[in-house]
């Protein structure tokens, strides 16, 4: 009995090829794919096997919607395409690095965009009367005040399940009051944020985060300005007044990030 | 064209009163609104109208013309059992009944007429409607209330024909002010099809007592409802717009909106009594997650979101244990009001096992929300209200809110309110570039630069500040600051060094009005290696206190 050769792709010239094969086209980088590999995380990429795997994971990889002003000139240059949606952002800074002034001014920029935003303030920090010159519309601005890292973690998953696109953490000056909260919880929220496309940005002294978070800053303390030299109403010469202060924003961790990149930052005292 | 029966009591607030006072029905009683040398006539039984009083009359008035007229206040509580007893004998004949006022009930008599049939005595005018009328003003008699009953087939003709049918006047008036019930009022009955043709005749401030067009109508020569129906539909709302397209309506016998039947009171409650009792948290919990999830779908059928959650206890051998949890906006998430109880009683555990529970939830409209095409997306109000509640039994009331700017100099106070963000606006605003869009009023960021904030120590941390000695016209500026080593500051952040540069003092006064006026003298301190602080030193107790760190 003649059993038929199987044909194959190699042995049938192209012309004749079944209709049902993809047609073979010649190796080497194209525009299209290439273009879709950048918008891959490495990881990612590294994972996909077949063409429909590419494509689905370029359409998950495409940001569903658009990332947040970063809401600070220095932080812009660093970060042009926006503070990114759906992930956890660390902003490490100690005392007097401008930590607490970038938070409010990421409520800023949110809130006075229309969109609502929630910060759970561990340490208390938070003045309306002194932070009204930062432009922050308070009716937008969900407000709770936590007593330790515990209940602060367990507010800040209420706060990501309810929708808010914006939620800052910030958890005060050190000592943080129940320690720096399990890895796993910062993994989960990391997840949540992701899940519910919500920016969320954990503001702390140090690094809590860990791996959770796919973008750190850090803040350094720079030199304080001041301006007179300390005279009072008899010596005829202008009394000393704290003017702002000068830091630098660092960001040590980010997409595609080769090596740290840091601008320098000026923060001035309201008039 | 279906078939409505008005059911109305004149004369309400003194029927309800001689309700429960029906000793007084023969004397001259009158019924007063307000207090005192203000006190109005509302109402006045036929026997104080022989006398001359009337409605509108002061009290003054009226006991000058009768000295011996008995007068009672207006008893809410009376007029309100009156009107329920009232809706449930007309909810004793129809399912559909709504309530329109005080003393003023309609209710879907469809179908109702074929319960009657014509019994050996009948009279000529025997109709099946007419005897559910005679019915009616029967069972409302019953009650103590004398009611009148109309049958049409639109709510306007039949309240029409209800008070119209004093004695036996045939033809409809404005009675209602100036009648008392009659105990044998015959019911009217306006045949089908013929509302319009019955209303016609009438002035048209019966239309709608509190009719804004009136006089516009009066100029176009039009003195009855049958001139105002008359005219073309299309004309009247090109003129009079939607209000003036209702009331021609109205005009041609037909009802622009639905009858709306009263729902009935919602009883949102689940629980069990329990084989045995339970002195654990957790078997509880299992129960009680159950019928809470009952209770969430049951208000789900309803649209309705739990704004209200109780919890009665009865507990082992004798006993209760009621709590209740207000939430801030409806909701209906199990999990949420689980956690409200499950955090109250690991708070305040009841003492005793428990025998058995009810959960009762007051039912409340979740609040709606529009979305908009441009602008930025909506937040649910469904999980807002749960988010907001799972915040409120994590931290407690006073922990959650928006912030508010309040009157005053001290850091240290806030307000708080209940967070009720305003909707989303039609296009989104981007912020100016670089930098935040500022408030109406606020200040903007210089170009290039942000803006240095205070982060508020709440409560302030008490120190220990060395000075240094200056001259007498001088105050003298501190040169060390420690914080003090005390329970209060065991869980607070340290504050340590030698002072590099010290600005100030500024000079704080607030309430010196007050009991407890506050005088502070503020410095900006740069401590070596620490950071940037606010201190300052209370006059009147001469203590040192750090209440913001410049960040």
């Amino acid at each position: 009995m003649i059993v038929p050769r199987r044909a194959t792709s190699a042995t049938i010239p192209m012309a004749e090829a079944p209709a049902i094969a993809p047609p073979l086209r010649p190796s080497g980088p194209r525009p299209g794919l290439s273009s879709v590999l950048q918008r891959l995380e490495g990881p990612l990429a590294g994972r996909l096997q077949s063409g429909r795997e590419l494509a689905a994971a370029a359409v998950h990889a495409e940001p569903r919607s658009a990332p947040w002003s970063t809401a600070l000139p220095g932080l812009t240059r660093i970060l042009p395409r926006g503070l990114p949606r759906g992930e956890l952002i660390e902003l490490t800074a100690g005392r007097s690095s401008g930590r607490f002034a970038c938070t409010l001014m990421l409520l800023a920029a949110a809130t006075s965009a229309g969109e609502n935003a929630a910060l759970i303030d561990l340490g208390d920090g938070l003045d309306p009367q002194s932070a009204a010159h930062m432009g922050i519309v308070w009716p937008r601005l969900l407000w709770a005040r936590p007593r330790a890292v515990r209940e602060a973690l367990a507010a800040t998953e209420a706060a990501l399940t309810g929708g808010l696109p914006l939620v800052i953490l910030d958890l005060g000056l050190p000592p943080l009051p129940g320690g720096r909260g399990a890895e796993a919880m910062w993994l989960r929220l990391a997840r949540s944020a992701r899940q519910h496309d919500t920016l969320l940005v954990v503001a702390s002294p140090y690094r809590v985060a860990g791996p959770a978070a796919s973008t750190v800053l850090e803040l350094t303390r720079g030199r304080p300005l001041w301006s007179g030299s300390g005279g009072s109403g008899g010596t005829g010469t202008a009394p000393r007044l704290l003017e702002g202060a000068d830091g630098r924003l660092t960001l040590t961790k980010g997409h595609r990030l080769l090596a740290p990149q840091t601008q320098a930052l000026r923060l001035a005292l309201p008039a | 064209m279906s078939r409505l029966a008005c059911l109305w009591v004149p004369l309400f607030p003194l029927a309800a009163r001689l309700r429960a006072e029906p000793e007084l029905a023969g004397e001259a009683l009158a019924v007063t609104a307000g207090n005192g040398a203000a006190a109005q006539i509302v109402a006045a039984t036929r026997a104080a109208r022989r006398l001359g009083v009337t409605a509108g009359m002061t009290l003054s008035q009226a006991r000058a013309r009768v000295p011996k007229l008995a007068a009672r206040n207006r008893d809410s509580a009376c007029e309100r059992a009156a009107q329920e007893a009232l809706a449930e004998i007309a909810e004793r004949f129809s399912p559909r009944v709504e309530v329109a006022g005080p003393g003023l009930l309609f209710l879907d008599a469809d179908g109702l007429a074929r319960r009657f049939r014509p019994g050996p005595r009948a009279t000529p005018d025997w109709t099946p409607e007419r005897e559910l009328g005679r019915a009616l003003v029967a069972a409302a008699r019953r009650a103590e209330l004398p009611a009148r009953v109309g049958i049409a087939g639109s709510k306007l003709a039949a309240q029409v024909a209800a008070q119209s049918t004093a004695g036996s006047s045939s033809s409809p008036g404005p009675l209602a002010s100036t009648t008392e019930a009659a105990d044998d009022a015959e019911p009217r009955i306006v045949a089908t099809g013929g509302e319009a043709r019955f209303l016609a005749p009438l002035p048209l401030s019966r239309l709608a007592p509190e009719l804004r067009l009136g006089e516009t109508l009066a100029r176009w020569g039009l003195a009855s409802i049958g001139d105002f129906a008359r005219l073309p539909a299309a004309s009247v709302v090109s003129r009079l717009g939607p209000e003036g397209a209702e009331l021609h309506t109205v005009a041609r016998g037909i009802d622009p909106r639905p009858l709306l039947p009263r729902e009935p009171p919602l009883d949102l409650a689940e629980g069990s009594e329990l084989e045995w009792p339970l002195v654990a948290l957790e078997p509880f919990l299992f129960l009680a997650h159950a019928a809470l999830d009952r209770i969430s779908r049951r208000l789900e059928l309803r649209g309705l979101g739990c704004a209200r959650l109780a919890l009665e206890l009865t507990l082992e051998p004798t006993g209760r244990d009621a709590r209740a949890w207000e939430l801030p906006a409806p909701t209906r998430d199990t999990k949420t009001l689980l956690t409200l109880a499950r955090l109250d009683l690991e708070a305040r555990p009841p003492g005793a096992a428990v025998a058995a529970f009810l959960f009762t939830a007051t039912p409340d409209r979740t609040r709606p929300e529009q979305g908009t095409l441009f602008g930025p997306p909506a937040l649910s109000p469904e999980r807002l209200a749960t988010t907001l509640a799972r915040l409120f039994a994590l931290l407690g009331p006073d922990r959650v809110g928006s912030p508010r700017p309040i009157d005053g100099h001290r850091p240290e106070r806030l307000a708080l309110v209940p967070f009720a963000p305003p909707a989303a606006p039609l296009s989104l605003q981007l912020p100016s570039r670089g930098g935040v869009r500022p408030a109406p009023g606020s200040r903007a960021p210089d170009g290039g630069k942000g803006l240095l904030a205070v982060r508020t120590l709440r409560p302030p941390i008490e120190l220990e500040v060395l000075v240094e000695p200056r001259p007498a016209d001088r105050e003298p500026a501190p040169i060390h600051v420690q914080s003090l080593a005390c329970e209060s500051n065991d869980r607070r952040p340290s504050i340590a060094g030698a002072v590099r540069i010290a600005a100030g003092p500024w000079r704080l006064e607030e309430g010196w009005w007050s009991d407890v006026p506050v005088t502070r003298e503020y410095w900006d301190v740069e401590l070596d290696a620490a950071g940037l602080f606010r201190i300052y030193r209370d006059v009147a107790t001469g203590r040192w206190s750090a209440d913001g760190v410049y960040d």
